[in-house]
């Protein structure tokens, strides 16, 4: 990834979205640089389509400022260079799939010829069926299509592959790299973490309309207790095990003691100079979604008491 | 604009393949010409039943095309996302609605066209060029108010309470504006202040070759003030929830 001298593609800065008493996003910061693939990873009511939505210029913040390309959102969305899906898009009724995408073509400065939208988003096939006749996942196809009509540098979709059937959706990710490989910054919102995993090269997890962290999936993996040690071993002491070097949470089960842990070899390593000899002994690295859940379970039960705090940043950029 | 003018070419596409909506706008307007026109010897605003029925008709088709199939679409497309899809093209803010005014009067020109013709050819109405094209563009930009309410309506209502209320509306103007029959007594006093009963007593006025009330211009400009300003401010209101 080029990060190189020029500014960012998208910056919020110090960003919030009230309504009435509810913070929807609370002073939300970051940065998305050209050719990053991001993924916006956070449970339902987080923020994150709330925080899209504000981005592509459908909703005002109620502070702070955002910036795509240097200009405001709205002549951003007006100069052509963000294609952008949300889950809550629709389409014009009672007109073909060919005629709507032929439409939304015409809307663009740099339009992509026709033909390759269609083969980009696999809807040759129903190119000559109606709009309102469609399955779900063809409709998601074609509101994918609509987000590729223009040559944008910035493409914004928000849970892109719910509804998408397998092979739909491996297609799209298949697309997406095309589309990425020619140097457009891709930022989506999905709570599928596998595919946050998988695609991106940075993940933001929010949570309660806050960044929480941001980093590569395996930085944001090492933030929550990075490896997860399981052995067998009888007569376990519990406050024993907690006070070893590394340890952030236990599990014990009968003589099977599971731990998450910071730093797997000096947890190990302590256990056995104190004269256990545990068997049966697995050390694995924890899984996004595991780190995903550790992170903001810690931060809900933060959030209890005092609410505010500056998101941790993993990543130095 | 020209986006804009893209969106109009494909919304005048769809409304030209609703059967429904050509039915009232076209075909309702041509039956009840052919039907009613000759049915009465009388003289109504000053002029021939046939030529008081010609531009009732005409003023009938472009209204009905001005209102009734804008404010249920805007409502549907409103809920349906498709409002929010296209804020997320280069297409400008306004350029939805801005379209929408367009397709609406564009495809209201045919019904007002075709009942003009059949007044000339079929109810015998003879009047000077001039005077065909004065009526022509009255009751056609008449309708305009109509357009207005439509987008007022279709951004403050959801779709299931749009369809009743732009009916009631719709009739409530078309039987006290004198549309289907001129009014007598109080509900004409009512009547005479109403769009509809404004067009086509200007239309009449000047096929008859009488001068046209300052008033009654008057009255068809502050209509599209009124329902432009509703819809300026339901378009405003509803920016935050498309």
């Amino acid at each position: 990834m080029s990060h190189s001298g020029t500014g960012p593609v998208v910056s919020f800065e110090n960003v919030s979205k009230h309504y009435g008493s509810l913070k929807a996003v609370d002073g939300l910061n970051l940065d998305l640089r050209s050719g990053e693939t991001v993924a916006l990873l956070g449970p339902n009511g987080a923020g994150k389509s709330t925080s899209l939505d504000m981005l592509l210029a459908l909703r005002k913040p109620t502070s702070g400022k955002i910036e795509m390309f240097g200009s405001d959102p709205y002549h951003a969305v007006q100069s052509g260079r963000v294609g952008a899906m949300l889950q809550s898009g629709g389409l014009m009724p009672e007109v073909t799939v060919l005629e709507l995408v032929t439409l939304c073509t015409g809307l663009q400065p740099r339009p992509v010829p026709i033909a390759t939208t269609l083969r980009r988003a696999g809807i040759e096939s129903i190119a000559d069926q109606r709009v309102d006749r469609l399955s779900g996942g063809q409709t998601q196809r074609v509101r994918f299509a609509l987000a590729i009509v223009g040559e944008c540098d910035l493409i914004v979709l928000d849970e892109p592959t719910t509804a998408m059937d397998v092979e739909t959706r491996r297609r799209f990710w298949a697309t997406m790299k095309e589309e990425v490989s020619e140097g457009k910054t891709l930022l989506f919102a999905t709570h599928y973490l596998e595919e946050a995993d998988q695609a991106a090269d940075r993940i933001l997890v929010i949570n309660r309309g806050r960044l929480l962290a941001d980093g590569t999936p395996a930085e944001i993996k090492a933030r929550a207790g990075a490896k997860q040690m399981s052995f067998r071993l009888p007569n376990v002491n519990e406050p024993f095990l907690l006070g070893l070097p590394g340890v952030s949470s236990l599990d014990v089960r009968g003589e099977v003691v599971r731990i998450q842990t910071m730093d797997s070899d000096a947890t190990l390593y302590a256990l056995l100079d104190a004269g256990y000899r545990p068997s049966e002994i697995e050390v694995g690295s924890l899984g996004l979604e595991q780190a995903f859940l550790a992170i903001t379970e810690e931060d809900d039960r933060a959030g209890a008491g005092a609410s505010a705090g500056a998101p941790q940043e993993v990543r130095q950029s | 604009m020209r986006g804009t003018l893209l969106l109009a070419r494909a919304e005048i596409m769809r409304l030209r393949r609703n059967r429904r909506y050509m039915i009232t706008t076209l075909a309702f307007p041509i039956v009840l010409y052919l039907l009613i026109a000759k049915s009465a010897k009388a003289t109504v605003y000053g002029v021939d039943f046939a030529a008081y029925y010609m531009v009732a008709m005409a003023t009938l088709g472009s209204f009905s095309a001005a209102l009734t199939g804008n404010a249920i679409r805007i409502a549907q497309e409103r809920k349906e996302g498709w409002v929010r899809q296209l804020r997320l093209t280069p297409l400008p803010a306004n350029g939805y609605v801005v379209a929408k005014i367009i397709a609406a009067m564009a495809i209201s020109v045919p019904s007002v066209v075709i009942v003009l013709l059949l007044g000339r050819f079929y109810g015998g109405v003879h009047l000077s060029i001039g005077a065909w094209i004065t009526i022509a563009v009255v009751v056609w930009l008449g309708a305009m108010s109509f357009a207005a309410l439509a987008i007022a309506i279709g951004y403050r209502l959801q779709p299931d309470q749009v369809q009743p209320i732009a009916l009631l509306i719709y009739f409530v103007f078309l039987i006290i504006g004198g549309i289907f029959f001129p009014l007598k007594g109080f509900l004409q006093s009512i009547g005479n202040f109403t769009p509809t009963y404004e067009a086509v007593k200007i239309a009449t006025d000047v096929a008859g070759g009488s001068s046209v009330n300052g008033g009654l211009i008057a009255g068809l400009v502050i209509w599209l003030a009124i329902f432009s300003g509703l819809a300026w401010l339901s378009v405003r209101a509803g920016a935050e929830t498309v």
